[in-house]
């Protein structure tokens, strides 16, 4: 999936340079989203391992999981929900450009992407920093008064993993498209042959999306 | 061309329509709308199905980010094949686990469980109790008033 | 740039290709040490692979000896029982992590695939060579773990105990965790590889069976590994932390930590055992001189095995607290993957019947083989029974049956293609006597080592124990002696191959007369594997004689 983002054909050669194992460009390419698509595929079932988690965990303490799931800040979490949807829309605004070869729109869509998951982590942040001050912490950490049941620290372990394992990948995410705006800025050689490493980029950030799209309505709504 | 290959098929499988960026407005708003949805219907707490709904919800957002923000409307072939293959597997890697406790022989699930027959045990806030089993449990602490013992 | 980059030329087609008189193959194409450490040939990382494989197998094995020297007396003998855990658990992991599951794919499937299928390169070269680097990574920093501290938990990490030893469990784990990385690295490549590389003329039902096998296995590895690394970095934590994930004291559940391994570890095995036979496909075929038997149902079988290895990870678990109906579940599973096996054997054994054959050293390696997958595989089927796995569960009797048809297939299988595929990684012959020889020895000594374990665990033996009763030392005895048989066997091979490899004689292009599509090219192959236009490759693979002729007698 690196072929062609590494290929610094300049800004003289509208199409990236082809690596000499490929048959086409076409070829070169499809190989490329395919190869996205299965590590992607790969994200998917890590993130599952924590579902999993969090499926067996509410089926064995469902009291414990609903009283815990209602102190968190439900308007904080939606609040992150609309961002990381509007950041996912930017990113997807950001491949249209490119395909249409308009590098300033490229770089001004992924920078309010960039803008949005830094304001995603900001809230994450101070939901964290509330968890600890209450003591909503996993494990033997635990020590809200609030809710005693038993189960209630696992909700906070399966809570603290998942959303910091999805934080991580925010902020990969951010770093991969950084790499693509300042390559917008720079070389602006984002065109209709030429917009593998934004798609690419775009299809992670959609994938951190998807995630939350998931893990929002269980650690929240449940 | 250097190497004429054997995935034609795949390539013109692979071959992306553009569209006008309205679309993806479009599927903005339905993302927003549906997020609205689930907010208002998770503050009801339905009983048996909230969750059951949620990830409903949780899913049709899902399918659309998958099939127009990521494209996989026009993809075709391999790369819907990855796709399913993968959420196949989180669907099996999530029942068999499932089936298994739900059959599961009642001393062997988790102690303070809906489903154990065992006392809950000390939850506590403490680092040292409880850390090396479960039998260690201060006496007054929560585990008694909360623990839901079916005994 | 060094000269063995296949980054190419600028502009959205490739340059055409010059013919020079002279095209240096891959060995000798750039000599410097840093045109080996930076190269993005796929066969050169192949061949650091195979450095990196061995070394391992070395380390593996040496533990393996000391485990069985220590269990020649009932008592201690040479280490005490700390010393013992830590052992074994080093034997296991290196083993599993660091030789079996690279072993056959990213060495040879590194080096075959992309000659297999007419390809210049895998589909993402330098992703190819950062697969190794992060194998190494993961490997120092697990080995370091295992050196500064140990571990005494056995390969399978089980919670609640690896939660709290105070042995070195964090680095370890991150580092098989790392590890697990370029094992999806390498599966991504490969299947990429299949899906975009294949030359003109090799269709879907034309790739040969070896590419068939890799293309199941990164199938696995790919669904299997990002599982088991959430898993072995959430036990890190767990470790470090106590977030009590799978804590029986606060609520955890040990047995959804099996759960999550096994859904890992049981398709692992498979990730070692169908590269093994991808390559036995191809080696029965050339050394019988026929074309393979059945050839779609050995192809479908493999992604069956894939698929259904996935349906069969209780089967570890019938005495973990499991519920028995699960257990009943997957006990029925499991045998349907003895059916996709079968469907292999039968082909295999359909391949040689009437054949050819010209009994060479990889031939010799199928035989045990053979043996190995269907007595491995029989005694499987009787360990997947509920009912005799409560008995034999924990036993030698497992020890046995998994070392033979994982250990002793991948074995099997990693020396025939070793010995096949000699010549063409480096143009030169082996002793052939030599060859035999050592066969002989560590097929014999391989059974010698295990056949009494099986009889051990029937008996009783439980495994992983430090001191035994005095009534089994004599079966201890012959399986260490066993174990003796097949060290020297390893120690013959190493010997010949080293000389052959340095005063072998010129093997020249296809020395087997094979019919395999990687023979088209050179031994060894140029850099770029094919000099000149892209060959074609119009005929099926694995084509010796026109089926309709393939049983009668004299057509080959």
């Amino acid at each position: 999936m690196q072929s062609s983002s590494h290929a610094a054909g300049g800004a003289a050669l509208p199409v990236p340079r082809l690596a000499g194992h490929f048959a086409s460009l076409e070829v070169q390419n499809h190989a490329a989203r395919l190869g996205m698509w299965l590590f992607l595929a790969t994200e998917i079932l890590l993130f599952a391992g924590l579902f999993i988690c969090y499926g067996v965990y509410r089926f064995l303490f469902p009291e414990a999981w609903a009283a815990a799931s209602r102190s968190l800040d439900l308007t904080l979490g939606t609040i992150n929900t609309v961002v990381l949807i509007t950041s996912s829309l930017t990113a997807a605004l950001a491949v249209h450009y490119a395909k249409e070869g308009k590098n300033k729109m490229v770089a001004v869509q992924l920078g309010l992407t960039l803008v949005m998951a830094v304001g995603f982590l900001v809230i994450k942040y101070f939901e964290y920093h509330h968890k600890f001050e209450i003591g909503t912490l996993p494990g033997r950490f635990y020590s809200y008064e609030g809710i005693q049941l038993p189960g209630v620290p696992l909700y906070f372990t399966v809570y603290f993993c998942a959303t910091a394992l999805h934080g991580i990948h925010v902020v990969i995410g951010m770093i991969v498209l950084a790499f693509s705006m300042v390559r917008a800025l720079k070389k602006a050689d984002f065109g209709p042959n030429n917009f593998t490493m934004v798609e690419l980029g775009s299809m992670y950030w959609h994938l951190v999306d998807l995630v939350w799209i998931f893990l929002f309505p269980m650690l929240y709504l449940v | 061309m250097g190497i004429a290959n054997e995935s034609r098929q795949e390539e013109q499988n692979m071959r992306e329509e553009h569209h006008g960026a309205g679309r993806y407005w479009l599927i903005w708003g339905l993302l927003l709308v549906l997020t609205v949805v689930t907010v208002v219907t998770g503050r009801i707490h339905i009983p048996t199905w909230g969750l059951v709904l949620a990830l409903v919800i949780a899913s049709t957002k899902g399918t659309l980010v998958l099939l127009y923000f990521m494209h996989l409307a026009d993809h075709r072939g391999a790369n819907r094949l990855v796709f399913a293959v993968s959420i196949i597997f989180v669907v099996l890697l999530l029942a068999i686990p499932m089936v298994d406790l739900g059959t599961r022989f009642r001393g062997a699930t988790p102690p303070g469980s809906t489903y154990s027959d065992l006392q809950a045990i000390d939850i506590g806030a403490d680092a040292e109790e409880g850390r090396y089993g479960g039998a260690i449990r201060k006496e007054g602490k929560m585990g008694e008033e909360s623990g839901a013992p079916k005994q | 740039m060094t000269p063995s980059s296949s980054i190419a030329a600028p502009g959205a087609t490739p340059a055409p290709e010059e013919h020079h008189d002279h095209h240096p193959n891959y060995l000798v194409d750039g000599t410097t040490i840093k045109s080996w450490l930076l190269t993005v040939d796929h066969k050169r990382i192949g061949l650091m692979f195979l450095f990196w494989v061995l070394l391992f197998f070395l380390v593996g094995g040496i533990f393996a000896l000391l485990i069985r020297v220590e269990l020649l007396t009932p008592g201690p003998t040479i280490m005490d029982a700390m010393t013992y855990n830590r052992t074994f658990t080093l034997h296991g992991l290196v083993m599993i992590f660091l030789f079996m599951i690279p072993a056959i794919p990213a060495v040879f499937g590194n080096f075959m695939l992309p000659l297999m299928l007419g390809a210049k390169d895998v589909a993402f070269p330098r992703l190819n060579l950062l697969s190794l680097y992060i194998y190494l990574a993961g490997a120092v920093l697990a080995l370091w773990g295992m050196l500064n501290g140990g571990l005494d938990t056995g390969w399978t990490f089980y919670t609640p105990y690896s939660a709290h030893t105070t042995t070195t469990v964090a680095p370890v784990l991150f580092g098989a965790f790392i590890i697990g990385f370029s094992s999806i690295v390498t599966g991504i490549n490969f299947i990429v590889t299949c899906h975009t590389m294949r030359a003109p003329g090799i269709t879907w039902f034309k790739m040969p069976l070896f590419v068939w096998a890799i293309y199941a296995t990164s199938c696995i590895q790919v669904l299997a590994t990002p599982v088991i690394g959430l898993l072995l970095v959430l036990v890190t934590v767990e470790n470090l932390f106590g977030f009590g994930m799978f804590d029986p004291a606060r609520g955890g559940d040990p047995v959804l930590f099996q759960h999550l391994f096994w859904f890992y570890s049981h398709p692992a095995v498979y990730i070692m055992v169908l590269p093994s036979f991808g390559v036995m496909s191809e080696v029965v075929a050339t050394y019988s001189r026929k074309n393979i038997f059945g050839y779609r149902a050995v192809a479908y079988s493999s992604l069956g095995i894939a698929f259904v290895g996935f349906f069969a990870w209780g089967h570890h678990m019938f005495v973990s607290g499991q519920s028995t109906f699960a257990g009943g579940l997957f006990g029925v599973l499991t045998m349907i993957v003895g059916v996709f096996t079968a469907i292999k054997v039968f082909n295999w054994v359909g391949t040689v019947y009437k054949g050819a054959v010209e009994f060479k050293t990889p031939f010799a390696y199928f035989c045990g083989f053979l043996f190995f997958t269907v007595f491995g595989g029989m005694t499987g089927i009787a360990l997947g029974t509920v009912s005799l796995d409560v008995a034999w569960h924990d036993t030698y009797f497992v020890v046995a049956h998994f070392h033979f048809i994982m250990v002793g297939a991948t074995i099997m299988a990693f020396l025939a293609a070793l010995h096949y595929w000699f010549p063409k990684m480096f143009g030169r012959t082996y002793h052939e006597g030599w060859g035999l020889v050592a066969a002989a020895l560590i097929i014999l000594g391989f059974n010698a080592t295990f056949i009494p374990q099986f009889l051990l665990g029937n008996n009783g033996m439980p495994r992983r124990y430090y001191e035994y009763p005095e009534r089994f030392q004599s079966l201890n005895v012959a399986s260490t002696a066993g174990a003796t048989l097949l060290a020297f066997g390893f120690i013959i091979i190493a010997m010949y191959l080293t000389y052959a490899l340095i005063y072998g004689k010129a093997s020249g292009k296809n020395p087997w007369r094979s019919k395999g599509y990687e023979w088209l090219s050179e031994s060894p192959p140029p850099t770029h594997n094919f000099v000149g236009p892209q060959p074609e490759f119009p005929e099926e693979p694995h084509f010796y004689v026109d089926p309709k002729k393939a049983e009668v007698p004299d057509a080959v």
